[in-house]
């Protein structure tokens, strides 16, 4: 589990927040009021969650639909056990699934060549969804689907998430 | 020689957990906070090695090691960062360059000493690694020179690269190996026999795919009247989340196809905006001078797109005495890493690891680069290799313009 205390970065922290990376098929977690980054969705999404009554805040990048349909590979890679991944790590900080909620973006259609079935980013989203239903997490802000890419940005202390498009606006969910 | 998927991504585990551990190390030295960002295993044909440095002035510590691996390996910063970085270990060295000097030099000691044990641990037996030795150069010229082989044309890198994250600083870990030791200790820790890929034959795949890129560039030159030549080609091993990051997350513009037969995959040509723009303003007809890429721009990008493609795709199809076949291309003008992002998800639902092809073209006369970026299934890539007549593929070498006529 990943979870940033800020105890490294205590200085830093009070001027700037702190930016917090999250490269593809990664969660990480914070108490701290910090930016948790992620770019370059395609038909990946990133799942933001915050919990505005412990403070704590999470954001995971999936690439694949489900862990069952392949061997092996890190839980963050998918979409069910990433989202599963990361709110056992948010509860490990402190959190808990009642006060939580998620806001996701990407799952793009762009250059899906599938001629038959639906796309990786649709089928991507679909699985979010249901797990964090499991979860009892509620949905309350998406950008999902559409032919962009997208960047996000999670602001750890307010649970604010800001999408950026190449070629639009960025907007704040 | 054949060796195994399994321990491709074995060896590409090996240099990114090698990597990780250094960077904890400094880590732990400075209060840095850094992540590895890629690692990935290239290869390539030796003066093309470390030809993303160019332009750049780097310091850093090489070493050299032998046991059941030798060859050499450098640790590298950026100038700027260096001085960051010794400045954070000792206040007041940053000035110093005596002291920012062995400030170097210990970290990348420590840095590297842990990435050398890594492979060691896992070998199960000796490398040794001679004392670091500092470096200041330029570009390229801060890797050591890749091993001599007079066998072998091309090398295998393992590079990893490093993204410090409160500044926009990169730096690097090369490893260059022998050739032969490599790919011994390789065929050594071959798990299973399914998946085997006959390592010469990938040099022979990739000498096509410059061929293959040359004649994309010869169909550049004729649409454009801009000489341009084929740069680099290599091909890439990574996990497949590493694959999009293979990408700058830069504005691209240019094309994407699906191509079926043996191998089937995904094709990509990539401009950089301004790159795009000047490209197309070279096919039309009338002078446009615009400064915003426009439904004309991206309509050329197409049109050059799709036969840079089909180039491309002959050459291979020629030489492997295959037929593949492309969909029309699809326009995409997005940032790069989004672009893969869904082309390495649609090849990820099969595998966990993949061979990347890439080529780039140039031309001097104007601002003007392309990117030809391959992801083939890798089964299919390895049954074509397979099937790779390798008498076929020396006439190839011998006599390029007859096979990619």
């Amino acid at each position: 589990m990943k979870v940033y205390d800020g105890s490294q970065t205590e200085s830093a922290a009070q001027s700037t927040p702190e930016r917090i990376k999250v490269g593809i098929a990664e969660y990480k977690v914070t108490t701290e009021p910090a930016l948790l980054t992620t770019s370059g969705l395609g038909s990946c999404i990133g799942i933001a969650i915050h919990d505005p009554h412990s403070m704590v805040a999470g954001l995971v990048h999936v690439m694949l639909p489900s862990a069952a349909d392949i061997d092996g590979g890190n839980s963050a890679k998918f979409a069910d056990t990433g989202v599963e991944a990361l709110i056992e790590a948010m509860e490990d900080a402190g959190a808990s699934t009642d006060t939580m909620e998620a806001k996701i973006a990407g799952g793009s259609d762009m250059l899906d060549f599938s001629e038959s079935g639906s796309s990786i980013g649709s089928r991507n989203a679909a699985k979010v969804r249901e797990t964090l239903e499991e979860f009892g997490v509620p949905v309350v802000g998406e950008d999902l689907g559409g032919d962009h890419g997208r960047s996000v940005k999670l602001e750890a202390d307010t649970g604010n998430l800001v999408v950026k498009s190449a070629n639009t606006e960025s907007k704040t969910l | 020689m054949n060796v195994d998927i399994q321990s491709l991504g074995t060896f590409n585990q090996l240099a990114h957990e090698g990597a990780e551990q250094a960077t904890q190390s400094m880590g732990q030295m400075t209060g840095i906070d850094a992540v590895v960002d890629v690692t990935k295993i290239t290869l390539l044909d030796r003066a093309d090695v470390g030809e993303e440095l160019v332009g750049r002035d780097f310091v850093g510590v090489q070493f050299s090691f032998d046991g059941v691996l030798e060859g050499d390996t450098v640790l590298a910063f950026d100038v700027d960062s260096a001085g960051t970085i010794t400045e954070e270990m000792m206040p007041g060295s940053g000035d110093d360059e005596a002291m920012a000097r062995s400030g170097i030099e210990e970290i990348g000691n420590i840095m590297m000493s842990g990435f050398i044990d890594g492979w060691a641990d896992y070998v199960g037996a000796t490398i040794d690694h001679s004392p670091p030795k500092y470096i200041e150069e330029s570009g390229s010229d801060v890797l050591p020179d890749a091993p001599e082989n007079g066998d072998h044309q091309q090398v295998f890198v393992f590079k990893s690269e490093i993204e410090w994250i409160d500044e926009s600083v990169n730096f690097y870990i090369y490893m260059l190996p022998e050739y032969e030791s490599l790919t011994e200790m390789m065929v050594e820790h071959v798990d299973t026999d399914g998946d085997a890929i006959p390592i010469d034959k990938l040099q022979t795949f990739n000498e096509m795919t410059t061929s293959g890129t040359q004649q994309a560039a010869d169909n550049v030159e004729m649409m454009t009247g801009i000489p341009t030549a084929a740069e680099v080609t290599q091909i890439s091993f990574a996990p497949i989340e590493d694959v999009p990051k293979q990408i700058g997350t830069d504005t691209f513009v240019g094309t994407v196809v699906e191509f079926t037969g043996t191998p089937s995959g995904y094709l990509m040509v990539l401009f950089d905006e301004v790159s795009a723009i000047n490209v197309a303003e070279a096919m039309m007809p009338i002078e446009m001078d615009s400064e915003e890429l426009t439904e004309q721009h991206k309509a050329a990008i197409e049109e050059l797109g799709n036969i840079m493609t089909s180039g491309f795709v002959d050459g291979w199809a020629n030489v492997l005495q295959t037929s593949v076949e492309h969909t029309p291309p699809r326009v995409v003008h997005d940032m790069g890493r989004a672009i893969m992002d869904p082309l390495a998800a649609q090849v990820g639902q099969h595998q966990e690891h993949a061979f990347i092809i890439d080529s780039e073209m140039r031309t001097d006369d104007i601002e003007f680069q392309a990117e030809i970026h391959a992801l083939p299934n890798e089964k299919e890539l390895r049954a074509a290799l397979d099937d790779l007549d390798v008498e076929r593929a020396t006439e190839t070498s011998a006599d390029v313009e007859q096979i990619f006529k």
